[in-house]
């Protein structure tokens, strides 16, 4: 992903960090300077060494889905700074044990009602 | 190293720094001595300062779930150094999908077994489990309302099924959000809505083009001890069950999902949901 038309543009990481954006700066291909809230937010949470560090300890074709999570767990952590994004899977989780139950019970009355088909 | 005048271990985050344990150490209480490796892995991802700096902006009684958080979303980085917690959303939320598409079958089945007997009744015994499927008492088409009714609380990730999306910003509420402080709907609002899709379409491109992340991403270690979040969740079992399925299947069940993904973005996706309200409506009135 281009950081920018404009080939000496600093990504939004270096621009955060009011640093100069070198040729193979590791965030620059997933961090665009039309975005700086998307660093900013990271920045925040994670802090920029360690997102550093994790995305060097990623393959390169792995390291925009990486960024990604990244940009969404540290904006549900700033949303909800108690659960983060595990409220969200803990409310996702809840919902798959409902429809499981639900599915079970109507399967059960499927089986029944096909039963009294068949009696009749 | 030891605490001041005491016999007690220093906790994991100090052990870990190499520093004096104090009486007054803010992550004594949540990292025993023994919780080494879920310190390291808190630490690789938030660092001290951030953890810190997280626990002051919150009230007291709710460091512990929040610590408890932490923890949880640290070790499933460790575990998915890719996607982290966002691969978990992903494939509750595909559980989810699959589970109604099952459901909305079996109530269709039901339907079609009332139109062709409708003088028989349906016995439902007052049983927990069949109360459960409410609907049922009544007709397949009231149960089909409930099917509806549910989807409207389901929290979207963002990047993936936009056909849940398009009629749920607001009014949206949780049956029992007690424990969380809001509901998840402002992720795709973020995410939706100020990004006009944008984001939201690049990033099921992506989706499609990454390689199955259920396969290859996982690294396995073994904890001493994993703090038992909330009672719902189960990070070990879930993935042990998920792991075994989508090994089984998953690169063409992640292909049909991101493809049906991609299929009903755009336009297509107001289709797909109108055509799911047609549809409803016209069972509803046909019974």
């Amino acid at each position: 992903m281009a950081s920018s038309s404009h080939p000496s543009a600093p990504c939004a990481a270096c621009k955060f960090l009011r640093r100069k954006c070198i040729q193979g700066c590791v965030f620059s291909p997933y961090f665009p300077p039309e975005d700086p809230t998307k660093f900013a937010n990271v920045h925040k949470i994670f802090g920029a060494s360690n997102v550093s560090k994790l995305l060097n300890e990623i393959a390169p074709h792995q390291r925009e889905d990486a960024v990604n999570s990244l940009a969404y767990e540290a904006e549900a952590r700033l949303k909800d700074p108690v659960y983060g994004c595990v409220g969200a899977i803990s409310v996702l989780q809840r919902q798959v044990l409902r429809l499981q139950k639900e599915l079970d019970a109507t399967n059960a009355d499927l089986i029944r009602f096909s039963i009294q088909d068949i009696d009749f | 190293m030891t605490l001041k005048g005491g016999t007690s271990q220093a906790c994991a985050a100090c052990k870990y720094q190499r520093k004096r344990c104090t009486p007054e150490c803010a992550l004594a209480p949540h990292f025993r001595p023994e919780h080494t490796e879920i310190f390291k892995n808190a630490h690789k991802l938030f660092g001290v300062r951030k953890i810190l700096r997280i626990l002051e902006k919150i009230d007291p009684s709710q460091k512990t779930e929040a610590m408890r958080s932490i923890i949880y979303q640290a070790n499933m980085r460790d575990r998915f150094p890719v996607h982290g917690c966002l691969g978990e959303i992903y494939h509750l939320q595909y559980q989810i999908r699959q589970a109604e598409k099952e459901l909305y079958a079996v109530l269709s089945h039901l339907h079609f077994y009332k139109q062709q007997s409708p003088q028989q009744e349906i016995t439902i015994d007052s049983s927990p489990e069949s109360q459960l499927g409410m609907g049922l008492q009544q007709s397949a088409a009231n149960g089909l309302t409930l099917f509806q009714h549910q989807q409207q609380f389901l929290p979207v990730a963002p990047f993936f099924d936009q056909s849940y999306n398009n009629n749920n910003h607001s009014g949206i509420h949780f049956d029992s959000m007690s424990n969380t402080g809001n509901d998840g709907m402002w992720l795709q609002q973020t995410y939706c809505n100020q990004n006009d899709g944008k984001t939201l379409v690049a990033l099921q491109s992506q989706l499609l083009n990454t390689q199955p992340w259920t396969i290859q991403e996982e690294v396995t270690h073994d904890y001493d001890e994993i703090y038992p979040f909330f009672d719902t969740i189960d990070d070990t079992q879930s993935y042990i069950d998920s792991k075994d399925a989508n090994e089984s299947s998953s690169e063409s069940s992640l292909k049909e999902t991101t493809q049906s993904v991609q299929h009903v973005a755009g336009n297509k996706l107001k289709r797909a949901e109108l055509q799911l309200g047609i549809v409803s409506e016209d069972y509803q009135a046909t019974v």
